[in-house]
């Protein structure tokens, strides 16, 4: 799209020269796209979804920053947040500061844990590898086989990474059957989780898990299906293989440990997102700023930018969450996100405030759930995103036509002078 | 929440990988393997905000933008003060054709002599056929600015290549 006049021939020989030229640069198409995605997970470990990407992201950031998703076996790419620091992918990474642990290393290990029974379907990558270390295998006890898989990672002690992945979801954003947290006589933290491999559970597939993170950062994943792989297979018992003392019996396990100190130190190849708004307050802000005549009958959130208030006005639940993204800008200038996306068909307020708004489905299943949304961002990059759905939950049937809310009413929210106060 | 992602972002790198490849090559002036890089860490930043960048009006364009900036702060961040290269960097051949060769061979020479944001505003205006306030706005500089660099820039390239380029371009 020529879109102005070169008022000198050369500069169209020059155009002509370059397409041509640029033309013959053959690329390796396939590892310029898994190398990106490699990048693109590693930018989301970082900033914990400081941006994930936008309103879909930003939704998603409420479930998927607690869900527990310590390493991604490759092929499908995950959307909301991985939050588990690993080691960078750079050519320039440091070098592992342990000896490296072989994938079949991790297989034996796995195997030596588990009650007696038959093994199959065995893969595991080792410590050496840009990628978080795995071992996964297929379990029968006798009653049926089931896909067990163990994570390795290392998180910075303390932080709210560490922090998230220990905290139990939210049943109105990740509905399961059983959660526990406890502290273990070493510090660490250890969660149970029994839930399901959907959410929304259009199938029946049940996931199970320990989560363990300790005072040293290691963080250890075991994982379980009551079928033989996570996704898109038949299920072959009612329930997964082991039982969650069992689970916690092998997530404990010494060896794991010995295995995640050979993974670099994440506060040695990156750095925590910038301080972010606490959860708590933007939670209560979001309670105080519902319209009168709105009932909030739950409320709930993250740890830190993130939060929703159900409330119901007589005539059916809605969810509103927020959330509450401090300067994004200055903390890293390729997220300029305000000239480019909140791009020409952004209203811009009297303040140099963007607004931008929303209204489409809230899934992509076609449900009928509907979200509304507004997209805000201040000038100093304060961005606060409001999203109001026609349900109580974002995974669960509408119900009612609208949210309970009208768009003017989520940007008197979104635009509320509060909202600057939570920095 | 691991699920295969069904928001276009696969396509779309798999779609413009190519192009930005190329965009890439020429910005480096040559360079391939920091082409590849580049290329891989803007499909990593799309990756991560994907859920605006589909909405954009342009995603490519916003794309090809990213890869500009993130080209620029590689600079900044490599050499304190911006200077042209004075060595070729290695141009792998990775197709037969001799005209090309010779072509891309001379012409990415020349685009290499010239300081990264000449080189820059070059690409942008006659490759990506941006306007001079659109280059302006990837390049977070003023049109002025932008106007001033590309006249220096055609003048050594006009040097460099000699006034008549039809000889660098197939009939």
């Amino acid at each position: 799209m020529p879109v102005e006049q070169h008022e000198d021939p050369f500069e169209d020989r020059l155009g002509d020269a370059l397409r041509q030229a640029g033309g013959t640069f053959e690329a390796d198409r396939v590892a310029l796209v898994a190398g990106g995605e490699v990048r693109g997970r590693k930018f989301l470990r970082r900033r914990r979804a400081v941006v994930a990407g936008g309103v879909a992201g930003v939704a998603l950031v409420g479930v998927g920053g607690t869900l527990l998703v310590p390493w991604d076996g490759g092929g499908g790419a995950s959307v909301a947040a991985d939050p588990t620091p690993a080691p960078s992918v750079s050519a320039s990474a440091s070098a592992a500061p342990a000896e490296p642990i072989s994938g079949n290393q991790l297989l034996r290990t796995l195997k030596g844990l588990l009650p007696d029974g038959k093994v199959s379907g065995e893969e595991a990558l080792g410590t050496g590898s840009e990628h978080n270390p795995y071992a996964r295998l297929v379990y029968d006890d006798g009653e049926g086989g089931g896909a067990v898989s163990v994570g390795l990672g290392r998180v910075e002690p303390g932080s709210d990474t560490a922090r998230e992945l220990i905290t139990c979801p939210d049943e109105r954003l990740v509905p399961h059957d059983s959660c526990s947290t406890t502290r273990l006589p070493d510090g660490s933290m250890l969660q149970l989780f029994q839930g399901y491999e959907y959410p929304d559970r259009r199938v029946d597939t049940k996931r199970w898990l320990a989560d363990l993170v300790t005072p040293e950062g290691h963080h250890i994943t075991v994982t379980e299906w009551n079928a033989e792989a996570e996704k898109d297979s038949p299920i072959t018992r009612p329930e997964p293989p082991l039982s969650p003392d069992e689970l916690r019996g092998i997530v404990t396990d010494a060896a794991w440990r010995t295995a995640a100190d050979a993974l670099p130190n994440p506060s040695d190849t990156g750095s925590e997102a910038p301080p972010a708004a606490d959860g708590t307050r933007v939670g209560e802000t979001l309670a105080r700023l519902m319209p009168r005549g709105l009932e909030v009958v739950a409320d709930g959130g993250q740890a830190s930018e993130y939060a929703y208030v159900v409330v119901d006005d007589g005539k059916g639940e809605t969810l509103v969450q927020v959330n509450v993204q401090p300067d994004i800008i200055s903390s890293d200038p390729m997220l300029d996100t305000s000239r480019q996306l909140f791009g020409s068909g952004a209203e811009v307020l009297p303040d140099g405030t963007k607004l931008t708004t929303q209204q489409g489905p809230g899934d992509d299943k076609a449900t009928g759930l509907i979200m509304w949304t507004v997209d805000t961002m201040r000038t100093d990059g304060l961005r606060v995103v409001v999203s109001a759905f026609n349900s109580g939950s974002q995974v669960t049937a509408p119900t009612r036509d609208t949210p309970a809310l009208t768009l003017a009413q989520l940007r008197d929210i979104a635009l509320s002078e509060e909202w600057e106060q939570l920095r | 929440m691991r699920h295969v992602r069904a928001d276009g972002y696969p396509e779309f790198a798999a779609a413009r990988a190519a192009h930005l490849y190329r965009s890439a090559c020429l910005l480096t002036g040559g360079d391939t393997h920091l082409a590849e890089d580049l290329v891989q860490e803007t499909l990593g930043r799309l990756y991560v905000k994907w859920g605006r960048v589909s909405r954009a009006e342009n995603p490519a364009g916003y794309a090809q933008t990213v890869l500009t900036r993130t080209f620029l702060a590689h600079r900044r961040r490599r050499w304190s003060s911006e200077r042209a290269t004075d060595t070729f960097p290695d141009v792998p051949d990775r197709r037969g054709a001799d005209a090309d060769t010779s072509l891309r061979l001379t012409l990415v020479q020349a685009l290499a002599q010239l300081p990264a944001k000449d080189r820059a505003v070059i690409v942008l205006r006659y490759w990506e056929d941006r306007s001079v306030q659109e280059t302006a706005d990837v390049m977070n500089a003023s049109s002025a600015a932008v106007r001033t660099r590309c006249v220096r820039a055609l003048a050594r390239l006009r040097e460099l290549l000699g006034e008549d380029l039809a000889v660098y371009v197939a009939p």
